[in-house]
């Protein structure tokens, strides 16, 4: 434990101070699920409260005093994930209720319009269901082909397939992945966007598993829209973000309609708001919004040493559970970010999670919501232990040892 | 420590009994977990006088579902259709509910299982396969007694 806790400072970080913010910690558990959902630190979690307790009304219809200020805290939130997200203005920003339904408003509010029979769709080998299953079902309805960018063996996307299977004028869009939620790579979304635009294409980028790790700017990407969700980035569940360019927004059509998203309303025919508020009918998740707004601040405080933590661990646990026999390690040697998917030979990782849950080791098992990339790896589940900044290194030691007692159960 | 994985649950699930091979195509009914792509294939065989013969499952799962899979093989054996429906019933009954009785013999490895809700599934793959297995020759009219 000693000698985990100096290993862990190597590098001038103490996961250690970082781990006191989250009450949810104090529960004696090792936290290796944080690509399926962060825990929230104490910032978070006070400032939605404080919402609640001191400025709650229904934002955006209000003249009152409280109105005012839950206005003024909301539209606060949309400026600081615009700026987090490096967007020219604040309205390119839409609340949404996380990743998967930004997705959903751009295949059914725009996509769907744009493409039609004997068009192309492109995802890659790599997507989440969620930025899968929407472009499937729209490609299905328009009568278009869904192609799928296939990866090199290194699990990242293999370009130089797409750039030639690309055609322009009936490929339409592209729907890629910016870090895998299996492997834990991070792809070239310039690069996409480069062929994909060079073909009059347009990009949508699955942003879930990088913005806790990784620097946004969709400007330097070059995307058309970028959507994530707050849950995995230290916020709240049911808040996410659709970042979307300005003019492709006025193009889109609202997904829900109802109240606060229109202009007028007559008998048999209405008009819609102005562009980002029309995309979000209904009375809106202001305090998610207050705290993902708080969870962009904490995440930017947090210094380059907790990002090369959280990936030294998954590095380590990638090397040492390679080093146990039976046990296959998925992703590339080189570059990992901060996640690691394995499998163990003859156990189940249903068996193996629940093992570990036993040791108070929590980590996920299942097809990862990637059942289009298992099969390509020839699987049809993994186990996958995902790290934040404020793991430690003896978590990864009780997660090996984990892995090692399944294997003694079960064989 | 594992309070799940009893030695009576990992002796059902390293040697299920009816296990065997089931090709796709092949299979009178299939069940998947939703929740990890779990899939199980199962074939029916019934005596002339509308016994179960053997209930045979092809597994693709964790240790929970291939032991689920082994008792319900060795239970339904020799049983009508009418019976097995209704142990099928009971079974769900109980499942992560009302718990197995001593009757139920090692059915009652499953008790407790309200514990872990994600596993309540795992146990009940094979009899999902079962219920559409039965209700497909329902259908098809092969009703046995």
């Amino acid at each position: 434990m000693k000698e985990a806790a100096s290993q862990d400072r190597q590098g001038g970080f103490d996961p250690g101070g970082l781990r006191r913010q989250f009450a949810i910690l104090g529960r004696e558990l090792a936290w290796l699920d944080n690509a399926a959902t962060t825990q929230r630190p104490e910032l978070v979690l006070r400032l939605m409260d404080e919402f609640y307790r001191k400025h709650n009304a229904n934002p955006r219809r209000s003249v009152h005093q409280l109105g005012t200020e839950a206005t003024l805290a909301y539209e606060g939130a949309r400026s600081k994930v615009a700026g987090f997200l490096g967007a020219s203005a604040p309205e390119e920003v839409v609340f949404t209720a996380g990743t998967t339904a930004g997705i959903n408003l751009v295949t059914t509010g725009l996509a769907r319009w744009e493409i039609g029979p004997g068009d192309e769709v492109w995802v890659s080998a790599a997507e989440h269901h969620s930025n899968w299953v929407p472009w499937q079902q729209v490609a299905r309805r328009m009568g278009a082909a869904l192609k799928v960018m296939p990866l090199k063996s290194d699990g990242r996307l293999d370009l130089e397939a797409f750039r030639k299977g690309l055609e322009a004028h009936r490929t339409k869009w592209v729907a890629v992945t910016w870090v895998s939620n299996v492997l834990g790579v991070e792809n070239d979304i310039r690069a996409v966007c480069e062929a994909a635009h060079a073909a009059e294409a347009r990009v949508l980028v699955d942003a879930a598993q990088g913005v806790a790790h990784l620097p946004v700017d969709v400007q330097a990407m070059g995307c058309d829209f970028l959507a994530f969700s707050g849950h995995k980035m230290y916020g709240p569940m049911g808040i996410g973000a659709l970042w979307g360019r300005r003019e492709l927004l006025e193009q889109m059509e609202p997904m829900i309609y109802g109240g606060e998203m229109i202009s007028r309303v007559e008998d048999g025919e209405s008009t819609w708001t102005e562009v980002p508020w029309r995309f979000e009918g209904g009375t809106p998740h202001a305090a998610g919004a207050v705290g993902l707004a708080a969870a962009v601040d904490w995440l930017r405080e947090l210094p380059p040493a907790a990002h090369e933590h959280e990936a030294a661990l998954a590095r380590r646990a990638a090397e040492e559970l390679s080093a146990l026999p039976g046990v296959r390690v998925w992703g590339p040697a080189e570059g990992r970010l901060s996640l690691v998917s394995f499998s163990v030979e003859g156990v189940h990782p249903h068996d193996v999670a629940q093992v570990l849950d036993n040791r108070g080791v929590e980590i996920r098992a299942g097809h990862l919501c990637a059942q289009p990339l298992l099969r390509r790896l020839g699987v049809e589940s993994v186990a996958r232990a995902s790290f934040f900044p404020g793991n430690t290194a003896d978590e990864v030691r009780r997660l090996i040892e984990g892995v090692r007692a399944a294997q003694e159960l079960f064989t | 420590m594992n309070q799940l994985y009893q030695a009576k649950l990992l002796e059902q699930a390293k040697q299920p009994h009816g296990a065997g091979a089931v090709p796709r195509g092949t299979e009178d009914a299939e069940a998947i977990n939703p929740g990890c792509g779990d899939e199980i294939r199962i074939k029916l065989a019934w005596t002339p006088e509308g016994t179960l013969e053997g209930l045979v499952h092809e597994l693709h799962g964790c240790a929970v579902s291939a032991a689920s899979a082994s008792l319900a093989a060795k239970r339904l054996e020799g049983r009508t259709r009418k019976e097995i429906e209704a142990i099928s019933a009971a079974f769900a009954a109980r499942l992560g509910r009302s718990g197995f009785e001593e009757e139920w013999g090692d059915f009652q490895i499953f008790n407790g299982i309200e514990r872990y809700p994600a596993r309540i599934h795992c146990a009940r793959l094979v009899w999902q396969a079962l219920a559409r297995a039965l209700a497909r020759e329902n259908q098809a009219g092969e009703v046995t007694p």
